[in-house]
C-alpha cells in the first residue's frame, strides 16, 4: 500500500469505525467484526502510524505497508497484540485510546491470528499461563468503564489429561499400600500424598520396596536391583503452570510402554513380589534361609540379591482372586476384575457397556494365549481407557440456562472436586454423595470442599502442587552446577548439592504446609516468615559465607585445631601400633585356640581400620571447622517432611527435619530460601532476570513481551566480574525497555550467592543488592528498595500483589486463563480470602463453588 | 548495540521466540534442507563401566596417525580386517555430564545426567532417527545385561530420550521383539501373542476412537493424537504386515536359546541378531545397543567372566583379561554388525557403505570418572563423510556434544551445537559446530 492510497483507506475506515464506536459496548468473549479495511486499520492510524509510518519509522517499523493479518506478518501481529495488550504502546506520552478501543482491537489481532494460523498450526498464545497477565489487572478487581458489559462466566467444555505426577500416584494405589495418616508424625508421606520424586530427583514408581529385608552391595546395587518403572507420561520441567487441560496428549510412544507397564502392575497385584524376584525363596522372613539356596557369586545389582517379607503390603483385589487358582475362573471373576481396574484407574465404576466390553476383551484374549497371559493382557487395555488418561467435563446432560451454560454434575462434577485437591480416587463420603444424587449444586460442592480441606487426615497433594508451579521453588536438583562455580559458594560439591537441593524442595514443600495449616495470611506468611524447615546439611545452605578475611582467620582456627588434634591422633596412632604388635605376637604362639585366634583376628582387622582412619586424619585434619561458611544454628522442634520410597538404598532421603528459625535479618520467606533461589539460578551465577520475571509476573501481575529472536540475550563472559555489572548490558535503549520491568527486581537477591547462601561480601567487595520496584500498577509500591528483603517486605503488605495471587489460583484450579466476564468470581475470591483472615481455604471454596468451576459451556 | 528500531525491523522476518525456548533448532525442518550425502542409519553401541583408551590405541601411538600400519590392541584385534573404516578418536570430553557411575541419558544428551535423573533433553540417536530417511519403526534400542536382570526387567529406560522426561525404552527380551518386529510372519505361541495382542490394540483403538466422537473440537486435535498413537501401533502392525514376505528373508530363525538361554550372552546375541535384521530388513535406521544397559553392572558369563557387576569397573581394564574378553567379544559383535551389513547390497555400494557405528561407553574412559576423556570409535566413513582409517587425538576442550553435532551435520542438519548453551559452551567447548577433525 502506499502512502498515497492510504488516505482514501483511513477515511473510509473512520466513518465505519465510528459506526462501531457509537455501538459503545464490549462484551468479553463476543467475536469483534470488521475486517482490517473496516475495523484495525482506523486504530493503526490513530495510534500507531504517527510513529511507524515511511515517514518517521521509530524502531525501525513501518507499519504503513502492514494490511491484513496473513501468515507472513503474523508475527508482527503477534507483537502489536503484546505491545497494545501489556499498554506498552502508545506509549505513555501519546493519546491513548478508550480501554473498549484497546480491548476489541486486542481480540481483534487474536481472532484473526486464530483464524489465519488455523491450517498452520494453530495460534494459542493468548490461552497461554505466562500470557494470563495480558488482561488488565485493574479491570479485573477495579471498576469497568462504561460500556463494558459482563457476562455470567463459565469454562468451555473440555477433557483435562492426568499430570504425571497424578498418574503415577494412581498407579502406586495399585501395588503399595501407603500408610495412614498419623497426626503425631504429619509430614510424614500418607495414602493420599503424591510420589514424590526420588534421590535423583527422577519420578518412579516402586515395586515392594516395604518388603525387603536384605539386599547384596550397596546403594547402586540397591537402586539397579529393586523394582522400578519411570513415569510414562510426559513432563514438562519449566517454569510456570504445567497443569491447563489443552497442554497435553498421549502419544503412542506413551501409550505403547503404560500399555508393557500395565503387565508388570497387574502381575504384582496378582502375585506380588513372586512375579519380580528370580527365585521364590527370596521371599522369607529369614534371610538366612535364602542364602543356602542362593545363586552363587556377586548378585549385586541384580533381582536375585534382594529378599523380601512374607508380609503383604498390597491389597489383595479381585485381580488377585482372578488369578490365585492356577486354571479355573469365572465370568463373574473377570467382570469383578475389570470393574475393579476401571474404577481403580478412572475413579468411578464402569457402565455396563464398559465392562462388557472389557470383559470380552479379557475372554478373547485368553481364548487366543490361555489364562495367564490372556488376563494379563486383557486388562491392561483399561489402563488406556480414555478416562483413565483424561478427565471429561464434556456436560453431555444436562440443561443450558439461558446464557448457554451448563452445570456440571455427577461424576463429572463430583470428579472436578475431587480432582480440585486429590490425586487418588473419591473417599466414600465424596463417592456416596456422588452416587445419592447428593453433588448437584453449589451448596452440596461447598459442603464436600469444607469437609474435605477442614480434614487433615484427607490428603491434597494438588494444593501443594499450586504452590510448586506458582512458587517454582523445586527446580533446584535440576539446575545444573558447574562444579568449580559451585564450589566457590561455599556449597557442598557433587551429587551431594543436588540431594540437598532435592532436600530442600520437601523442606519448603513443608513448610508451606504448616503455613497452610495455620491458615492465616498465607500469602504474607509465606512471603515474610523466618522460619524453616531444615535438615542437617542446611546449615550451610543457610549459613553466610565468609568475607574473604573471616575465611582466613577460620582457616588459622582450623590449622591450630588440627594441630591439636593431630597431637592425640599421633598418641593414639602409636597406642594402636602398639596394641597391634601386641596382638600379632599372640597371633604367633603355638597351639593358639580356634575361637582365641578368630578374636585375636578381628581385633587386628578393627586396629588396622583405625589406624588407617589416623592417616587420613593427619593428612587431612580433623577438625570440622568450615573455613568458607559461617553455619547457621538450626534449632526448634522436630517435623517430618515428605519424601521418596527407599530409592538409594538403606536411609536414603530421610524426612527427618528441624523446624528452625533462619539467622537474623538474612532470610525473609519462600523467596529467599535456598530451594527458591537455585530453582532460579543457572550454572555459573544467579538468575535475576528470572527472578525478576517471577517478581513482576507472580507478584505484581505484570507481563513481559517475548524476547524478540534476533536478540542475542547473552551477558558477556567476564569472570570475577559481579552479575549486575555484567547486566549492563541489558540498559541498552532497546533492551532496557523490557528490562526495567525485570532486572531491578531480581538484584536485590544478589544478598545471596548461586547456591542460596547469604553474602555480604563478592569479589571481597560489599555486595550491592539494591533495586526498584518500576511500574508496578501500584504507585504505593514503586520506588527505590535496598535489598531483597526490604522489597519483600513491601510486597506482602500490597493488596494488589494479593489479588494476583488469588488470579494465580483462579488459573490452577480452573485450569485456563482469566478474562474479564470472570472478574466476579475473582473479587469474590479476593474478599473471601481477605475477610477470613489470609485463608487459603475461603479462596478455595470460593473459587471452587464459583460459575468458572461449576459451568462448562458447550460448543456451538 | 541492539537498538529498539533494528530489533523490532527483524521481528518482521520471524516469529519472536518465547522467553526460555529450546536452544535446539526444529531439526526436521532442517533436515529437509539437507544435502544428499552422509550416513542413512547410525548404530550407537555403549558399553558400560567406561572404554579405556589404552584397550583400543595401538601401543606407541599418541598423535595423529594413520592406522595402515598400525597394530590393533588385543582387545579389539577382531577389528584389525575393518582398519580402514576404524577412526579412534582420544581427547573429547564430557565432564559436563557427571559420568562417574555412568552419565545414564547424559551420555547421548551431552548433558548432565546420574542415577535417578531423568533425562533433561533428546538425545542424540532419536534426532537422528527424526531426521534419517524414514523407516516403519525408525529408532530401536536394545539392552545387554544379566539373564536375571533381561527377565525381570525385560524394558529399561536409562539412555534415549525423546526429550525431557521422555526416556525411551530398550528392549531385552529378546522373545518380546521378536514378536513385536516378527508376530505377524511367525508361528506358534509367538503368533497367537501377537494375534491376541493385535486383536486388543484393534479394540482399545476403536474403543478410544468412539470415545472421541464427541469432545468439543478444540479437545479433538489433542485427543486425535491420542487415538493415532494406537493408529501408529496398529499401523506399524500393519506395515510390518504389509512388508512380511520381504520380513520374511531377514527374521532370525528363533531356536532354543530364546526360551532357554544358558547364559546372558546367548540373549545379547540374540537382540543384536534382532538389530541386525531390523536394519537390513530396513525396519529401522538408527540402533542403540545398551551393553550393562547403561548402569554400572552387567554380566558376561558366557564369556567366562564370573565376576560381574560393580567390580569390574572398579578394574583396571588395560591388560585385565576380563575386559580383553568383554572388549573382544564386543568388538566381535562390531564385526558381525558390519559383516551383515556388507551382504546387503545399497546404491552401487553396501548397507554399511552408508551407515556410522559409533562405539563408545557411557561412563566415559572409566567407571569412576571425572570425563575429561571420552574415547571414541567410529566404524564406516558412509561414502567418504567420516574420515577413518586412522587415529585422532584431541587436546581434551571440546565434548561428546560436538561428536554428535559432527554426526548431525551429516545427516544433514546444520547446527552448531547439540544440547549445549552458548553459557555453557563458554566453559566446555573450545570451538563450535562439527569436529573438523572426523569429518571428511
Amino acid at each position: 500500500m502506499s502512502r498515497l492510497k492510504f488516505p482514501l483507506v483511513v477515511a473510509a475506515f473512520a466513518f465505519s469505525f465510528g459506526s462501531a464506536q457509537a455501538a459503545d459496548t464490549y462484551t468479553p468473549g463476543e467475536p469483534v467484526h470488521g475486517d482490517f479495511e473496516t475495523f484495525a486499520q482506523g486504530f493503526l492510524d490513530r495510534h500507531c502510524l504517527e510513529c511507524h509510518d515511511d515517514i518517521s519509522t521509530e524502531g525501525d517499523l513501518n507499519l504503513l505497508d502492514l494490511g491484513p493479518v496473513d501468515e507472513t506478518n503474523a508475527a508482527i501481529w503477534k507483537s502489536l497484540w503484546a505491545q497494545v495488550s501489556l499498554q506498552e504502546m502508545p506509549p505513555k506520552k501519546e493519546t491513548q485510546p478508550e480501554v473498549i478501543e484497546r480491548l476489541q482491537f486486542s481480540d481483534w489481532i487474536v481472532s484473526e491470528l486464530q483464524r489465519v494460523m488455523a491450517d498452520k498450526g494453530g495460534f494459542n498464545e493468548h490461552l497461554d499461563p505466562n500470557k494470563a497477565n495480558f488482561i488488565d489487572h485493574n479491570l479485573l478487581f477495579g471498576p469497568l468503564p462504561e460500556g463494558i458489559e459482563l457476562v455470567p462466566t463459565s469454562s468451555p467444555a473440555r477433557i483435562w489429561r492426568v499430570t504425571p505426577q497424578e498418574h503415577i500416584t494412581r498407579l502406586n494405589e495399585l501395588i503399595n499400600i501407603e500408610p495412614a495418616y498419623d497426626p503425631e508424625k504429619r509430614g510424614v508421606r500418607t495414602r493420599g500424598d503424591v510420589v514424590p520424586t526420588n534421590h535423583g530427583g527422577e519420578l518412579k514408581l516402586y515395586f515392594g520396596t516395604d518388603r525387603i529385608t536384605s539386599w547384596a552391595g550397596g546403594t547402586v546395587a540397591y537402586a539397579t536391583a529393586v523394582k522400578s518403572i519411570p513415569v510414562v507420561l510426559a513432563s514438562n520441567r519449566k517454569h510456570g503452570f504445567e497443569n491447563y487441560p489443552d497442554f497435553y496428549s498421549v502419544n503412542s510412544a506413551e501409550s505403547t510402554q503404560i500399555l508393557d507397564k500395565a503387565e508388570n502392575i497387574l502381575r504384582y497385584m496378582a502375585y506380588g513380589p513372586l512375579s519380580i524376584v528370580g527365585m521364590p525363596e527370596q521371599i522369607t522372613d529369614d534371610p538366612k534361609t535364602y542364602d543356602k539356596v542362593k545363586p552363587p557369586g556377586d548378585l549385586r545389582g541384580l533381582p536375585t540379591a534382594i529378599t523380601y517379607n512374607t508380609k503383604i503390603a498390597r491389597e489383595l483385589t479381585p485381580v488377585y482372586d482372578l488369578m490365585k487358582e492356577d486354571a479355573t475362573f469365572t465370568d463373574e471373576q473377570i467382570q469383578a476384575a475389570v470393574d475393579y481396574l476401571f474404577e481403580a484407574l478412572t475413579f468411578r465404576p464402569p457402565t455396563k457397556g464398559e465392562s462388557d466390553d472389557y470383559v470380552t476383551l479379557v475372554k478373547d484374549s485368553i481364548d487366543k494365549v490361555g489364562k495367564e497371559d490372556g488376563v494379563f493382557m486383557g486388562l491392561s487395555a483399561i489402563f488406556l481407557d480414555r478416562d483413565a488418561l483424561f478427565r471429561p467435563e464434556l456436560v453431555k446432560e444436562g440443561k443450558a440456562d439461558e446464557h448457554g451454560r451448563v452445570m456440571l454434575q455427577d461424576w463429572e462434577l463430583g470428579l472436578a472436586v475431587n480432582h480440585a485437591l486429590r490425586y487418588i480416587k473419591p473417599d466414600e463420603t465424596l463417592k456416596e454423595a456422588i452416587t445419592g444424587g447428593k453433588i448437584k449444586t453449589r451448596e452440596d460442592v461447598e459442603r464436600e470442599v469444607t469437609r474435605m480441606l477442614s480434614d487433615e487426615s484427607i490428603r491434597k497433594p494438588r494444593l501443594l502442587r499450586f504452590f510448586r508451579d506458582y512458587f517454582d521453588h523445586d527446580l533446584g536438583g535440576y539446575i545444573c552446577k558447574d562444579t568449580g562455580a559451585l564450589a566457590k559458594t561455599g556449597a557442598p560439591a557433587g551429587v551431594s548439592h543436588y540431594r540437598a537441593m532435592f532436600d530442600a524442595t520437601a523442606s519448603t514443600d513443608r513448610l508451606i504446609e504448616l503455613i497452610l495449616e495455620e491458615d492465616k495470611d498465607v500469602l504474607k506468611e509465606l512471603l515474610t516468615t523466618q522460619r524453616v524447615v531444615a535438615t542437617e546439611r542446611d546449615r550451610i545452605y543457610y549459613g553466610r559465607r565468609y568475607t574473604k578475611e573471616e575465611s582466613a582467620t577460620a582457616l588459622a582456627a582450623k590449622k591450630k585445631e588440627d594441630a591439636a588434634l593431630a597431637v592425640e591422633s599421633k598418641a593414639r596412632l602409636e597406642k594402636v601400633k602398639g596394641e597391634l604388635a601386641e596382638i600379632n605376637a599372640q597371633l604367633k604362639e603355638k597351639d593358639l585356640d580356634a575361637n582365641r585366634k578368630k578374636s585375636l583376628e578381628a581385633k587386628v582387622r578393627r586396629l588396622e581400620g583405625e589406624q588407617k582412619q589416623i592417616a587420613r586424619d593427619l593428612k587431612r585434619g580433623r577438625s570440622k571447622v568450615n573455613v568458607t561458611v559461617d553455619e547457621a544454628t538450626l534449632t526448634g522442634p522436630a517435623v517430618y517432611a515428605r519424601v521418596s520410597r527407599r530409592s538409594f538404598g538403606r536411609d536414603s532421603m530421610p524426612p527427618e527435619r528441624t523446624l528452625a528459625t533462619a539467622p537474623e535479618g538474612q532470610r525473609l520467606g519462600i523467596l529467599t530460601q535456598p530451594s527458591w533461589l537455585v530453582s532460579h539460578s543457572d550454572a555459573m551465577d544467579n538468575h535475576a532476570i528470572h527472578r525478576g520475571i517471577w517478581i513482576r509476573t507472580r507478584l505484581l501481575g505484570g507481563g513481559i513481551p517475548d524476547v524478540p529472536i534476533t536478540v542475542d540475550a547473552q551477558l558477556p563472559d567476564e569472570p570475577n566480574t559481579t552479575l549486575r555489572s555484567r547486566m549492563r548490558v541489558t540498559k541498552e535503549e532497546y533492551c532496557w525497555t523490557c528490562h526495567e520491568k525485570m532486572d531491578p527486581l531480581g538484584l536485590p537477591f544478589e544478598m545471596y550467592n548461586h547456591a542460596g547462601l547469604f553474602r555480604t561480601t563478592e569479589f571481597d567487595e560489599p555486595v550491592d543488592a539494591s533495586g526498584e520496584i518500576i511500574d508496578s500498577g501500584d504507585p504505593a509500591l514503586d520506588g527505590p528498595v535496598t535489598d531483597a528483603l526490604d522489597m519483600i517486605q513491601k510486597l506482602s503488605e500490597s493488596e494488589r500483589v494479593e489479588q494476583v495471587f488469588v488470579r494465580h489460583a483462579f488459573r490452577f484450579w480452573m485450569g485456563r486463563n482469566e478474562n474479564l466476564n470472570d472478574a466476579p468470581v475473582l473479587q469474590a475470591a479476593h474478599k473471601a480470602y481477605r475477610d477470613n483472615g489470609g485463608s487459603m481455604k475461603a479462596l478455595l471454596t470460593s473459587l471452587l463453588t464459583s460459575d468458572a468451576f461449576l459451568y462448562r459451556k458447550r460448543e456451538g | 548495540m541492539i537498538t529498539r528500531r533494528r530489533s523490532l525491523q527483524s521481528i518482521a522476518t520471524g516469529l519472536g521466540a518465547a522467553f526460555g525456548s529450546s536452544m535446539f533448532p526444529d531439526l526436521s525442518r532442517a533436515a529437509s534442507l539437507a544435502a544428499s550425502g552422509g550416513p542413512k542409519r547410525v548404530i550407537f553401541f555403549m558399553q558400560n563401566q567406561g572404554f579405556d583408551p589404552a584397550t583400543c590405541i595401538p601401543a606407541g601411538m599418541t598423535s595423529n596417525s594413520s592406522l595402515a600400519k598400525a597394530k590393533l590392541p588385543e582387545p579389539i584385534s577382531a577389528l584389525e580386517p575393518f582398519k580402514e573404516r576404524l577412526h579412534i578418536i582420544n581427547g573429547l570430553h564430557g565432564k559436563h555430564t557427571s559420568p562417574s557411575h555412568s552419565a545414564f541419558f547424559g551420555a547421548l544428551g551431552g548433558y548432565r545426567g546420574s542415577d535417578g535423573v531423568a533425562p533433561s533433553a533428546s538425545t542424540i540417536d532419536y534426532e537422528l532417527s527424526k531426521v534419517l530417511p524414514e523407516t516403519l519403526l525408525p529408532h530401536l534400542c536394545i539392552g545387554m545385561d544379566s539373564i536375571e536382570n533381561m527377565k525381570a526387567k525385560p524394558t529399561v529406560a536409562n539412555l534415549s530420550a525423546r526429550g525431557a522426561g521422555s526416556p525411551i525404552f530398550m528392549h531385552s527380551n529378546p522373545n518380546h521383539l521378536y514378536q513385536m518386529l516378527y508376530g505377524g510372519i511367525s508361528s506358534g505361541e509367538i503368533r497367537s501373542q501377537h494375534e491376541a495382542r493385535s486383536g486388543m490394540l484393534d479394540r482399545i483403538e476403536a474403543m478410544a476412537a468412539a470415545e472421541g466422537k464427541s469432545l468439543p473440537s478444540s479437545d479433538r486435535q489433542r485427543y486425535g493424537e491420542f487415538v493415532q498413537g494406537f493408529e501408529d501401533m496398529n499401523g506399524l502392525r500393519e506395515r510390518l504386515g504389509g512388508v512380511s514376505d520381504h520380513l520374511r528373508n531377514f527374521a532370525p530363525k528363533v531356536d532354543d536359546a530364546y526360551a532357554n538361554p544358558e547364559f546372558e550372552t546367548d540373549w545379547h546375541d540374540r537382540l543384536l541378531d534382532l538389530g541386525v535384521s531390523a536394519l537390513k530388513s530396513g525396519i529401522t535406521s538408527v540402533l542403540t545397543i545398551g551393553s550393562g544397559r547403561g548402569e554400572i553392572f552387567g554380566a558376561w558369563k558366557g564369556l567366562g567372566v564370573e565376576e560381574q557387576g560393580h567390580n569390574l569397573g572398579h578394574m583396571v581394564q588395560k591388560d585385565n583379561p576380563i575386559w580383553i574378553k568383554i572388549r573382544q567379544y564386543n568388538s566381535r559383535l562390531l564385526v558381525r554388525l558390519m559383516e551383515e551389513l556388507e551382504s546387503v547390497p545399497e546404491g552401487s555400494g553396501t548397507m554399511m557403505d552408508n551407515t556410522l557405528i559409533v562405539y563408545t561407553s557411557n561412563n566415559a574412559d572409566k567407571q569412576h570418572t571425572d570425563g575429561a576423556n571420552w574415547p571414541v570409535m567410529l566404524l564406516g566413513n558412509c561414502n567418504g563423510a567420516f574420515k577413518s582409517g586412522r587415529f585422532t587425538q584431541l587436546d581434551g576442550k571440546r565434548p561428546i556434544n560436538a561428536l554428535y553435532t559432527s554426526i548431525l551435520k551429516t545427516a544433514g542438519v546444520d547446527v552448531d551445537r547439540f544440547n549445549m548453551s552458548e553459557q555453557m559452551a563458554a566453559k566446555f567447548d573450545s570451538g563450535s559446530g562439527p569436529l573438523k577433525e572426523i569429518l571428511a
